[in-house]
């Protein structure tokens, strides 16, 4: 199961630039580590991880393997309204991860 | 939730930004100024050495004195003529710390005598945006990797002070020379000492450019000068890192789980809480620490703190089932390729005659005779640590994480090590000692790994499985060579590095870049990883791979009929790629007289490999008796590190070398029983004695023209000469260690 | 870094916060496919020289050495878990934004470690995140700007606990 974390500040207003803290509960599985019975974890990472404020998109980036486990991102957004803050990710296995979250203005 | 979050950034940022204060330096280092020891002050000094040990070592920063000008980061004049040079690595017995200094004094002419050498520190290093580079000892580089600037720094202040010189009594510089901490001008029959010319010389703008000497002009340089740290030693004044005492000073004896990797479950400290002495009981979750005003109390109540451990599903390894999963990885289809010339597998299938055979070694302990030890003391959000360690600024970035402090508010305080031996590059043990301060705040404590602790703890040399497979042809020429490994990987596992192409190169050290003039080599690795941790023991995959290499050679002049010497010279042409392991073979077999008449019942073993960037080779001379005693008649052992630095030094380390290394060969190893080390103190993982040792003859033999280590390619070739050696001597080959295991043990001497 | 006590709040409030992200089979997301994921090359763990890293990005466009900073710890405790931080100064308008921030190692066995997507509903051209590191190696931060000029800015990280194998 997947779990991810958003937080920015607990009051925002129009125009303010908020900086967006993300987690997101993944192993990043790098491919290079060999268990203890001898085989290769295969490589599992998130190949892209994407937000939207509403139906624009605020945010994506495609990480590599050189991104450490549990990823964290912060990035910053400009609020203009209330709106649905969705993250949405799939890894390398092809599962999808997704959090919503109210990004309320004043 | 969101404010606090806020509030706790602006605070760790504002942190961040308060600079380490501006008199940040290294502790005075007490070596004593006067030039050496006489019978009289050695039995003055002793007479109080007990109060002189209980001083205690924690001395006040030495801050900048405004009249003690600094050429450069390195060096310091004063004013009477002493010159100050910085050390910036780790001293653990390997000698260093000397010669690094050395570098500077050769270039910068000066005195030795009045030479006095201090440690720079990991959080000064930091402050300066790593003026003084590189501060680990490690892999037998701090000569060979900070030579050069260390010289320049010499030459450069060198040419400083005669600038001084010539601009006081209007000459040109080119009409001065500096010699023996002092400037002339030979025409007007002028003189000044650097003491008299530092505040000037330290105004100047340091040259863009500096010439180095020509090696054939060293004065210091390749003399066994004494080594710096010698009369405190002597003197029972050294202070190693097991020496530190601070006013309030509490001890930690800690307890890991037996089974690597295991976590506390419960624990009941209930019947040493309230004991005399006893501080507090910590559960750490990774281990168990008791703190207490004495460390004896500490280490024996924490045998009487009853832990239930969570071992996961590791309790049940043992030694047999390791060695089945590398007999596994011997046949794994998927396999790293780390050497692959011609067609290996085709040509062995062609060869006329063709050798197989399996080599084993174990895990090793490094066992350094002080324990792992780390004294830290977190006041508020200030850390001060003083850790017996080979990577101080590894030591300072791991003690701020573990405390949660800025980096900038850490100070590691340099101090001797009893030894080191790469089990103290890795921070475990520092990080154990900051989380028991954090938890202690405000007062500063001591934690020290008992012999047991150390032992079972351990991040131990791989054990490693070698399959060597050789075709010869008609004329008993070696033409094709496979090497496959099948054992852990330190840098995936310690270090989490990802493996280029999957290939460990200290797995397949010696392997890979094998010297012989072989047309097909295949070298294979298949990376079988345990729940035992492993890490870098010194001497590392050279400390075992040329064991199986240098052996298996052998096995193959044996069939080919051939002297060993002569085989192995035949596939080390004079050309650049071997003309190094060919002079370094010859220097050495001809200081043993190899091929000359031996008594009955003694016989010869050699061995020789590059490692750390030096060309070494040994021989032995053996003889076995009835009750199968080694007598070792003769170690005769040489290098070519390029350039011998100090001599003394490196016969000394050789000696180290062999001490370390024998004691491995004839019974190094630890076991695995119940996912648990089996050995627990030197009554089972049993040292050499003083009366086992035999004598040591070191060839040094500098070819010039490269930089060579030196702290560890001695136990390279050590265990295949004598294994060779015994080998002949029984009629029958040993193909793994320790000796012990066949019946073998060392005679005394 | 400041941040590496945050980010450990936050990851045990992870842990310890009931399931409210959802996992999603099945769901319909348009537009992630059609993407070209592009196989990521394994190095040979030699180090890389500038150009190496950012040409192939760059393609010639002009790039200057300025306008944009690396925030990273000089010593690095932990190869697995190096906090960075990019700043790139830019007024984040329409006509005038960051559209791309690559990070690029030295010695990775995958040069490109992440590459950010910006436009000027952010605001600020700013972002961190947490890196691994295969030793001490040069760390580069290439911005790419709307008019299809590049920024950049490097840094060299000391990985400490990987000194027995870095060579130096």
């Amino acid at each position: 199961m997947n779990i991810a974390r958003v937080q920015w500040p607990d009051k925002v207003r129009t125009g303010d630039v908020v900086k967006v803290r993300l987690l997101v509960q993944h192993p990043m599985e790098t491919g290079y580590l060999q268990d203890l019975t001898g085989k290769v974890v295969p490589r599992n990472i998130i190949q892209l991880l994407s937000c939207h404020l509403g139906n624009q998109e605020v945010f994506r980036i495609e990480p590599s393997s050189g991104i450490s486990a549990n990823p964290f991102f912060e990035f910053f957004v400009r609020a203009t309204m209330t709106a649905e803050f969705k993250v949405q990710w799939i890894d390398d296995k092809g599962v999808k991860g997704q959090h919503l979250q109210i990004f309320n203005v004043m | 939730m969101n404010a606090n979050l806020n509030s706790e950034v602006s605070k760790a940022d504002a942190n961040a930004d308060a600079n380490a204060d501006a008199n940040a330096d290294a502790i005075a280092d007490p070596i004593p100024k006067k030039g050496g020891i006489d019978r009289r002050h050695f039995l003055k000094v002793s007479g109080t050495a007990s109060a002189g040990m209980s001083l205690g070592f924690f001395l006040p920063e030495r801050a900048h004195a405004a009249d003690t000008p600094q050429l450069n980061v390195w060096i310091e004049i004063e004013p009477n003529n002493t010159i100050l040079i910085r050390y910036a690595r780790a001293e653990m017995g390997q000698g260093s710390m000397t010669s690094a200094p050395m570098m500077i004094a050769e270039e910068l002419e000066a005195d030795w005598k009045k030479v006095r050498v201090e440690y720079a520190t990991a959080h000064e290093n930091l402050r300066t945006k790593r003026a003084y580079g590189d501060m680990a000892s490690v892999g037998s580089r701090t000569i060979r990797h900070s030579q050069e600037y260390l010289r320049k720094a010499g030459a450069t202040a060198r040419e400083m002070l005669i600038v001084a010189a010539a601009q006081k009594w209007n000459v040109p510089a080119s009409e001065c020379k500096a010699s023996l901490s002092r400037v002339t001008h030979a025409p007007s029959k002028r003189s000044l000492t650097y003491g008299q010319l530092a505040v000037d010389a330290a105004k100047l703008e340091a040259p863009k450019t500096v010439q180095l000497k020509d090696p054939k002009n060293w004065t210091l340089i390749g003399k066994s000068i004494p080594r710096v740290d010698i009369p405190e030693i002597v003197l029972g004044q050294r202070s190693y890192g097991i020496d530190t005492q601070l006013p309030g000073m509490l001890h930690a004896a800690v307890a890991a789980c037996p089974v690597f990797n295991g976590k506390v479950k419960s624990l009941d400290a209930s019947k040493v809480e309230n004991r005399r002495g006893i501080v507090k009981v910590l559960n750490m979750g990774e281990f168990v620490a008791v703190v207490a005003d004495n460390w004896w109390r500490a280490k024996e109540a924490l045998r009487e703190v009853s832990v239930e451990w969570d071992v996961g599903e590791h309790g049940t390894l043992t030694s047999a089932a390791i060695m089945a999963h590398f007999k596994a990885g011997m046949e794994q289809s998927e396999l790293a390729v780390a050497r692959n010339d011609g067609n290996t597998v085709e040509a062995l299938s062609k060869s006329a005659k063709v050798v197989e055979a399996d080599y084993f070694t174990p895990y090793l302990a490094h066992a350094t005779m002080e324990p792992m030890v780390c004294t830290a003391w977190l006041q508020g959000d200030k850390l001060e640590v003083w850790s017996s360690t080979q990577n101080p600024e590894a030591t300072l970035a791991v003690s701020a994480a573990t405390a949660g402090v800025p980096q900038a508010n850490v100070k590691v305080h340099p101090v001797q090590l009893g030894g080191g031996l790469g089990r103290k590059s890795p921070q475990d043990f520092t990080r154990q000692a900051v989380m028991i301060a954090k938890a202690m705040s405000g007062k500063p404590v001591k934690m020290l790994w008992s012999r047991e602790e150390e032992i079972q703890h351990g991040l131990y040399r791989p054990a490693s499985l070698m399959r060597f497979k050789g075709g010869l042809n008609a004329n008993g020429k070696v033409e094709a060579l496979h090497i496959r490994v099948s054992a852990p990987s330190i840098l995936a596992t310690l270090l989490k590095l990802p493996l280029p192409r999957g290939v460990d190169g200290q797995a397949v050290a010696s392997f890979n870049d094998h010297p012989y003039d072989i047309p097909n080599t295949l070298v294979d690795y298949a990376q079988r990883n345990t729940n035992v941790p492993v890490g870098f023991w010194r001497t590392v995959g050279h400390s075992q791979n040329p064991f199986g290499r240098e052996c298996f050679i052998d096995e193959l002049a044996l069939a080919a009929g051939k002297d060993p010497v002569a085989f192995r010279l035949d596939m080390l042409p004079n050309n650049e790629k071997s003309k190094r392991d060919r002079s370094i073979l010859e220097a050495v077999t001809k200081a043993a007289g190899w091929g000359s008449q031996l008594p009955n019942g003694v016989f010869r073993g050699v061995a020789e490999t590059e490692g750390y960037g030096s060309w070494t080779a040994c021989v032995c001379e053996v003889s076995v008796n009835a009750k199968n005693e080694v007598k070792i008649h003769r170690v005769v052992i040489g290098i070519d590190p390029g350039y011998a630095v100090n001599p003394d030094n490196i016969v000394a380390q050789f000696q180290g070398s062999v001490v370390h290394g024998l004691t491995a060969i004839f019974w190094g190893e630890n076991t695995i029983k119940e996912g648990r080390v089996e050995q627990s103190n030197f009554h089972d993982y049993r040292m050499m004695r003083l009366n086992e040792m035999p004598k040591v003859e070191v060839v040094i033999a500098p070819t010039g023209g490269f930089w060579g280590g030196v702290g560890e390619p001695a136990q390279a070739p050590l265990a295949p000469a004598l294994v060779n050696a015994i080998s002949a001597a029984m009629g029958k080959r040993i193909r793994s260690l320790p000796l012990k295991n066949h019946g073998l043990t060392l005679k005394v001497s | 870094m400041n941040s590496q006590h945050e980010v450990m709040k936050l990851e045990s409030r992870v842990r310890r916060t009931a399931l409210r992200s959802l996992l999603l089979a099945g769901f319909a997301m348009p537009w992630l496919f059609g993407r070209v994921v592009h196989a990521q090359r394994m190095n040979s763990g030699s180090l890389l020289s500038l150009n190496d890293m950012v040409q192939p990005i760059v393609k010639g466009a002009i790039l200057l050495n300025k306008d944009l900073q690396i925030e990273a710890p000089l010593l690095a405790d932990n190869g697995s878990l190096v906090p960075i931080q990019i700043q790139v100064q830019s007024p984040m308008s329409a006509q005038d934004h960051v559209t791309h921030i690559y990070l690029l190692s030295q010695r990775n066995p995958v040069t490109q470690m992440a590459v950010f997507q910006l436009g000027p509903w952010n605001g600020r051209a700013e972002v961190s995140t947490r890196v691994r590191l295969a030793g001490t190696q040069e760390v580069v931060a290439l911005a790419r700007l709307s008019n299809g000029e590049f920024r950049y800015k490097q840094m060299e990280i000391i990985v400490t606990e990987s000194a027995c194998v870095d060579a130096s």
